[in-house]
């Protein structure tokens, strides 16, 4: 940050304010705040059952966005929120006296950033610092952007991302054409909602016997070797100690930074643009597992199980085409899409278990081969004259598929909007439904209202649709047939009050 | 269903210092409405900050504050300076190319034409009266009357123009060409919209006065939008460049 820091004041030691240009054109300020509370709607899918009607979220934010334009040349930008989350963490007497385990909080800094215009040349731009780039033509789903990894911190709001420090640089050339380049000298991965540890979990039954474990990425054969292996152990011997998942840090090196660049093309109705990115996909995926089991001195029997596995991030490039199109012909439709073929690096899954020194189970099965895949979103939306509105993708892969053992799915996305009351009252249905396993979707009903300008109470939510348990087959499941949205690492089925104040 | 009202028609302007056509001068509808189109975008560029009320049917009333920018007769900037919308901007490079930005997304989108018939934040006003529009260009003017002070033309859509509206009746000043009040009529032949102008102001800068008090409203169920002009300046030398989407991703 002290690079950017020096960039700034040199921008306003060596930048003179714009002749007449006052204080208040100079700089502009903007922001929020929010207000956020959540309830729990189910009983079954935490990682024990229960919790109907407790609270998920109780959470406060403020956002401050500071813009500065000492002339038409040069622009700096910080834009900060202060979280509050509503939820004591004080668990020892201690903790009582620190106010940041009372009322913990947190400070997020999503842009700082310092740009200049018509830099060396007329038609070039470039942007240093903390940055957010939101790449491709469709809404939400953008298998061509991958420069900043999704913030799922909030599972209502996965348009979110994780700002990176970055070098941006645009070119001008001519009105039907634009050219950007960016680099990122590190990879930041993407932040995974709360309910994620959910997808490492062991569970036990009411009597405390081993009932479930996570499924690894591997083929059926071998998955019917390793139930066969646990179906020779008694479940109520197996005490796990809490699993460890350890994310392998992708590297500070060059040839670990990301880069991308893309040529916008205007043409008329029709925009199109070529995009290409070298860097890592942002979720993780599934790399090693290994199991201690050593047996309790105690408990003559029974055996401490030690489970550590290991998470990537694996390498990719990705060629990307998008656009976007009004179809003036057919009602004045909009017509967008985004394709995407990735090349990604291999990723081969290792699972060993060990039984005091004896290894007993040793296997290996390709979890991302590196074939080419293809992703990609196709969508229309349309406005209906008495303020109905609405959008229909299909999507092939949703952001956190890679072509792993899990699979490409496909995807209906459709979200309907229709506003009353000269636009002060919104009442907005969007779904999301698994084409592939047809049994699993999202439901996410919100109604807005605008109580005056700058004043908004919404009440949103979201329902899971879906078994939390994969199908069996022959006894059990695989590492494909987890319900996509089913799972309980998706998240809880919640409701949402929220108010907020914009300036 | 572009009006062609325009937000143009917020400076359809009373030059009324600099008027110089007679009353007398006889004049074809065509060259009435070409006249008044020339008076509406003839400068090279304009740059008002605009209050916009929207007056519901039991009197309440909500306001946004924002910029407009203009250059020529179809580029246009509206950046948003208060309410819930604030910060964002809407890009239109011409009638058939809108952008807009959305603060929430940091994301520069395209609107398709569908959009341009709805509602602009619940107002009187649609998009596409927002975006800037030529009346020569969607309407055929017939001189239906005329008066000491006015001509009153009737404006049908010339075919292949998908206006939502049958015709609109237009008063146009004789000492100013400027569009005083447009009455708009369905195909039913009922009255759904009026336009009126008023308020002439000198703003600084300006050589002449313009109308700073826009009124439109619904006739049939008494709801109706204003704009008032907060500040205007003319001719300021405004880029081209910036009317383009390399702005509003600059100015985000």
């Amino acid at each position: 940050m002290r690079s950017f820091a020096t960039a700034l004041l040199v921008a306003f030691l060596f930048t003179s304010p714009a002749r007449g240009q006052s204080l208040a054109d100079m700089i502009d300020f903007s922001g929020y705040i929010e207000s956020d509370t959540r309830m729990i709607l189910d009983n079954y899918r935490g990682l024990n059952p229960g919790g109907f009607g407790d609270l998920e979220l109780n959470r406060n934010e403020v956002n401050l966005r500071l813009g500065i334009n000492p002339n038409d040349q040069v622009r700096a930008v910080v834009d900060t929120r202060l979280r509050y989350f509503g939820f004591s963490q004080a668990e020892q007497l201690p903790d009582l006296i620190e106010r940041a385990k009372v009322d913990p909080y947190s400070i997020y800094l999503d842009e700082a950033y310092f740009a200049a215009r018509g830099v060396i040349f007329s038609n070039l731009d470039l942007r240093i610092g903390r940055l957010i780039q939101n790449w491709g033509a469709v809404d939400q789903f953008n298998p061509t952007d991958n420069l900043n990894s999704r913030d799922l911190s909030d599972p209502l709001d996965f348009t979110k991302k994780v700002p990176n420090q970055m070098v941006e640089m645009s070119l001008y050339p001519a009105e039907w054409i634009d050219l950007t380049v960016v680099w990122v000298p590190v990879f930041k991965p993407a932040q995974l909602p709360p309910s994620a540890n959910l997808a490492f979990a062991v569970e036990y039954d009411q009597a405390g016997c081993f009932k479930k474990a996570p499924i690894p990425p591997l083929s059926r054969p071998q998955m019917a070797e390793l139930v066969d292996y646990f179906g020779s152990l008694d479940p109520c011997s197996m005490h796990f100690i809490d699993p460890q998942v350890r994310v392998l840090d992708p590297g500070r090196n060059i040839a670990d930074s990301q880069a991308a660049a893309k040529a916008k093309l205007y043409l008329g109705p029709l925009d199109i643009t070529l995009s290409y990115y070298y860097g890592r996909f942002g979720f993780p995926a599934a790399y090693t597992a290994v199991a201690y089991a050593t047996p309790r001195m105690d408990e003559p029997g029974a055996q401490d199980i030690e489970y550590i596995a290991e998470v990537t991030y694996p390498r990719m490039q990705v060629a990307g085409l998008d656009f976007t199109y009004s179809a003036d012909w057919l009602f004045g439709m909009g017509f967008m899409g985004e394709i995407a073929v990735i090349f990604p690096e291999q990723v081969d899954f290792g699972l060993r278990a060990f039984r005091g020194k004896a290894l007993e189970i040793d296997m290996a099965h390709t979890n991302i081969p590196s074939d080419p895949f293809v992703k990609g979103t196709f969508g229309m939306d349309y406005s209906l004259p008495f303020g109905l509105y609405l959008n229909v993708m299909y999507v092939h892969g949703f952001f956190d598929e890679f072509n792993d053992m899990y699979g490409l799915h496909d995807y209906l996305v459709a979200a309907t909007e229709f506003k009353f009351f000269d636009d002060e009252l919104a009442f907005r249905l969007a779904g999301v439904w698994d084409i592939t396993q047809r049994e699993t979707g999202t439901f996410t009903p919100t109604v807005t209202w605008v109580i005056v300008p700058s004043v908004e109470i919404q009440a949103t939510g979201i329902y899971f649709i879906g078994d939390v348990d994969p199908p069996e087959t022959d006894g059990f499941s695989t590492y494909d047939q987890k319900w996509r949205f089913g799972q309980k690492a998706a998240g809880r089925n919640v409701a949402s009050l929220r108010g907020r104040i914009t300036w | 269903m572009r009006l062609a009202l325009s937000l143009s028609l917020l400076l359809a302007l009373s030059m009324a210092g600099t008027v110089t056509t007679s009353a007398q001068e006889k004049l074809s509808a065509i060259q009435i409405l070409e006249r008044m189109d020339t008076k509406i975008n003839g400068n090279e560029d304009q740059d008002m900050d605009v209050t916009l009320t929207v007056i519901d049917t039991d009197g309440s009333e909500k306001s946004y504050d924002f910029n407009i920018k203009q250059k020529g007769n179809d580029k246009r900037l509206i950046r948003f300076n208060s309410g819930e919308l604030k910060n964002m901007s809407i890009l239109t490079m011409n009638q058939d190319q809108v952008y807009i930005y959305l603060p929430g997304y940091k994301k520069v989108r395209r609107v398709a034409s569908h959009n341009m018939s709805q509602s602009f934040v619940g107002s009187d006003f649609t998009n596409a009266d927002m975006a800037t529009a030529s009346f020569l260009e969607v309407y055929d003017p017939v001189l239906e009357k005329e008066d000491e002070a006015f001509w009153y033309l009737r404006l049908t859509p010339k075919p292949g123009k998908d206006t939502g509206y049958a015709s609109l009746l237009t008063k146009v000043g004789k000492k100013d060409f400027l569009q005083w009040q447009s009455d708009f009529f369905d195909e039913k032949g009922t009255h759904v919209k009026r336009f009126a102008a008023s308020q002439p102001k000198l703003f600084p800068g300006t050589t002449a006065e313009w109308h700073s008090h826009i009124e439109l409203s619904d006739p049939r169920t008494g709801h109706k939008t204003t704009m008032k002009v907060n500040a205007l300046k003319l001719n300021q030398g405004l880029k081209k460049s910036m009317f383009t989407t390399r702005y509003l991703q600059w100015a985000k």
